[in-house]
């Protein structure tokens, strides 16, 4: 079955890109575990810095508490996201629409560092304001697109399910949700892309991420800490992307 | 068996379907049919409650089917609807297997049952079972949502406009399809349409709706000669009643034996059919208009079936210009011909002759 089902995608593209990805994964590895061994190049380049390599923690540590703070907050927003997303396209939860998406939007508005701002006081310093801040930012693209991925299923598709018998719970699971999960993911994708980004300034209330090297070389002058942070934080942006496109892709019925 | 009684659909107030009652008996071909507007699918969607009844009662074989919770209902009557509503993200096999599935049918047991619909439709299980919606033409997705409407046996078989989106030449064999798997299947159909040819292709019996009210439900010839009133005879149109009656006749019903040999009776009629060895016609002689000594080469555009309607028969062969077609059985073996002069042949049942007054 897997195997008609697959015939029928564009299977140029993927196998294309595989390379590319498997390259971009390796390289991410690569730099993650091997940045020590960059030093000479870095003295090199920036041969007026005393101390041409981040050592104050090692890039692994930082790249897994960069990883950690993403997941945790993506997986808040996409919970949250997808199911005010349902809650407002189903009849009861209709009327809550333009308040829900509305509620997204100044979530998104707001910088994430004045929610950094507001969040301290109240959270302390460190991982947890990060993380409030992080979800309330992901949230806007999984409302809008789960709502938006619930309205690209037919009419005609929903009224075959009714009439078939399924009770309501069975058409979401059998028929809306993996219908509308192209979209979906596509929500995610972004929503889990901007946190890569904005996890960095997590490091100026005390989180540790990729963005502490950032932040430091910032802060010192350190031209050399900076490209060390984000040269990571952008290849993990890429692969993970390249990712989400994948997963997206499967989720592609003929269209 | 299915009985609507009384049934009675309000919107704000307004009745867009009002007190509509018929019955029909198990195996019958119920078509509802009326002009936009008047109440014809609100009707239908009424019978499996996608709409919900404003009043009335449906009687399903007996049971009063009107309380019993929904999901239930509609696994015990199929549905089908125009540009069909499959699933796209399941394959052939999974959307014959819908309703199956629902009913937590042991898989071996679904697997043969899908295997019999993809036969019954003519659909090589090898090539489609898992096949998606997207990579069927419009015809066979069609077939596809008439066989899941099939799947688990229902007790009634409802399609809303099912061949409404379909273009004209697959729309005709849809028909035809359709016709045999009611022959074979014995099953009780109500099936909605605009299209007054396709409900005499089709319909045993036809319900016709104005202004959500029934106008009048009879059989498709009785509703010809003894319309209601001025609004079924208009909706029938006059022009062409003789046509439509043909429609509603069979090949089979005016066959009659080949003429092997020649044997100069009638002039301009006289003609012989040549066989090959397998019994399949190849060479007219004769019976053409144009030039009644002509040997005409038998071609596939105007060979005729039993099943086929005299409409279409008579059709080719004014548009081949023979005055007698060849019918073949399955096997494409000649069995009978059926010709110009035939067709007046038959005393219709109803039918008017002329010089009587219409009514």
């Amino acid at each position: 079955m897997s195997g008609a089902a697959r015939s029928a995608r564009p299977l140029r593209a993927a196998s294309a890109g595989n390379g590319v990805l498997l390259i971009l994964i390796a390289l991410l590895i690569a730099l993650t575990l091997g940045m020590a061994q960059l030093e000479p190049l870095f003295r090199a380049l920036f041969p007026d810095l005393g101390n041409p390599l981040y050592a104050r923690d090692s890039f692994l540590n930082l790249m897994l508490a960069h990883i950690g703070l993403v997941l945790v907050s993506s997986l808040i927003s996409v919970t949250i996201g997808i199911a005010a997303g349902l809650f407002v396209t189903r009849p009861v939860g209709r009327e809550f629409e333009p308040m829900v998406s509305s509620l997204a939007a100044i979530g998104q508005t707001f910088p994430p560092a004045a929610v950094l701002a507001i969040a301290v006081p109240l959270a302390g310093f460190g991982f947890t304001p990060t993380i409030i801040a992080l979800s309330l930012y992901g949230l806007l693209p999984v409302i809008q697109n789960t709502i938006a991925g619930l309205g690209t299923v037919p009419q005609t598709t929903l009224e075959a399910a009714r009439g078939n018998g399924m009770s309501r719970w069975q058409i979401l699971r059998r028929v809306e949700l993996p219908l509308a999960m192209r979209v979906i993911i596509a929500g995610i994708r972004v929503s889990v892309i901007i946190n890569i980004g904005t996890a960095t300034i997590g490091s100026t209330v005390g989180a540790k991420s990729l963005g502490t090297p950032l932040i430091a070389g910032l802060v010192g002058n350190n031209l050399a800490y900076v490209i060390q942070g984000a040269l990571l934080v952008g290849l993990l942006a890429i692969v993970t992307d390249l990712l989400f496109e994948r997963l997206e892709r499967r989720y592609a019925f003929g269209v | 068996m299915i009985e609507l009684q009384g049934l009675t659909k309000t919107y704000a107030g307004k009745n867009v379907v009002e007190d509509v009652s018929m019955t029909l008996e198990t195996g019958e071909f119920g078509v509802l049919i009326g002009p936009s507007g008047c109440g014809k699918s609100t009707t239908l969607k009424m019978i499996n409650r996608l709409v919900p009844l404003s009043g009335g009662r449906i009687i399903l074989n007996g049971d009063d089917v009107t309380e019993l919770p929904a999901e239930q209902l509609r696994r015990r009557i199929g549905y089908a609807i125009q540009s069909t509503g499959l699933f796209p993200h399941w394959s052939v096999a999974r959307n014959i297997a819908t309703v199956p599935q629902l009913l937590k049918w042991p898989k071996s047991r679904i697997d043969d049952r899908v295997d019999e619909l993809m036969a019954m439709f003519h659909l090589d299980p090898a090539e489609f079972r898992h096949k998606y919606p997207h990579q069927l033409s419009g015809g066979q997705a069609q077939r596809v949502g008439v066989a899941r409407a099939l799947a688990a046996d229902p007790e009634v078989l409802l399609m809303d406009e099912p061949f409404g989106a379909v273009d004209p030449i697959t729309r005709e064999a849809l028909q035809a399809e359709m016709r045999r798997v009611h022959r074979q299947t014995g099953k009780t159909i109500v099936f909605v349409t605009h299209d007054m040819d396709e409900a005499l292709q089709l319909a045993t019996r036809i319900a016709l709706l104005n202004g959500g009210r029934l106008v009048q439900y009879d059989r498709p010839i009785e509703m010809m000669v003894k319309p209601a009133d001025d609004f079924v005879r208009e909706f029938f149109g006059q022009a062409d009643l003789g046509l439509k009656l043909l429609s509603r006749r069979w090949v089979h019903q005016y066959q009659r034996p080949p003429s092997l040999a020649h044997h100069a009776t009638l002039p301009g009629l006289d003609h012989c059919w040549r066989l090959d060895d397998a019994g399949r016609p190849i060479v007219l002689e004769g019976a053409r208009l144009d030039d009644q000594h002509r040997h005409t080469d038998v071609r596939a555009e105007w060979i005729a079936t039993p099943e086929m309607s005299m409409k279409e028969a008579l059709s080719r062969m004014v548009w081949y210009r023979v005055m007698v077609l060849p019918v073949v059985d399955g096997t494409g073996k000649l069995i009978g011909e059926v010709g110009m002069q035939g067709i007046m042949g038959i005393e219709s049942d109803g039918g008017l002759h002329a010089g009587e007054p219409a009514s």
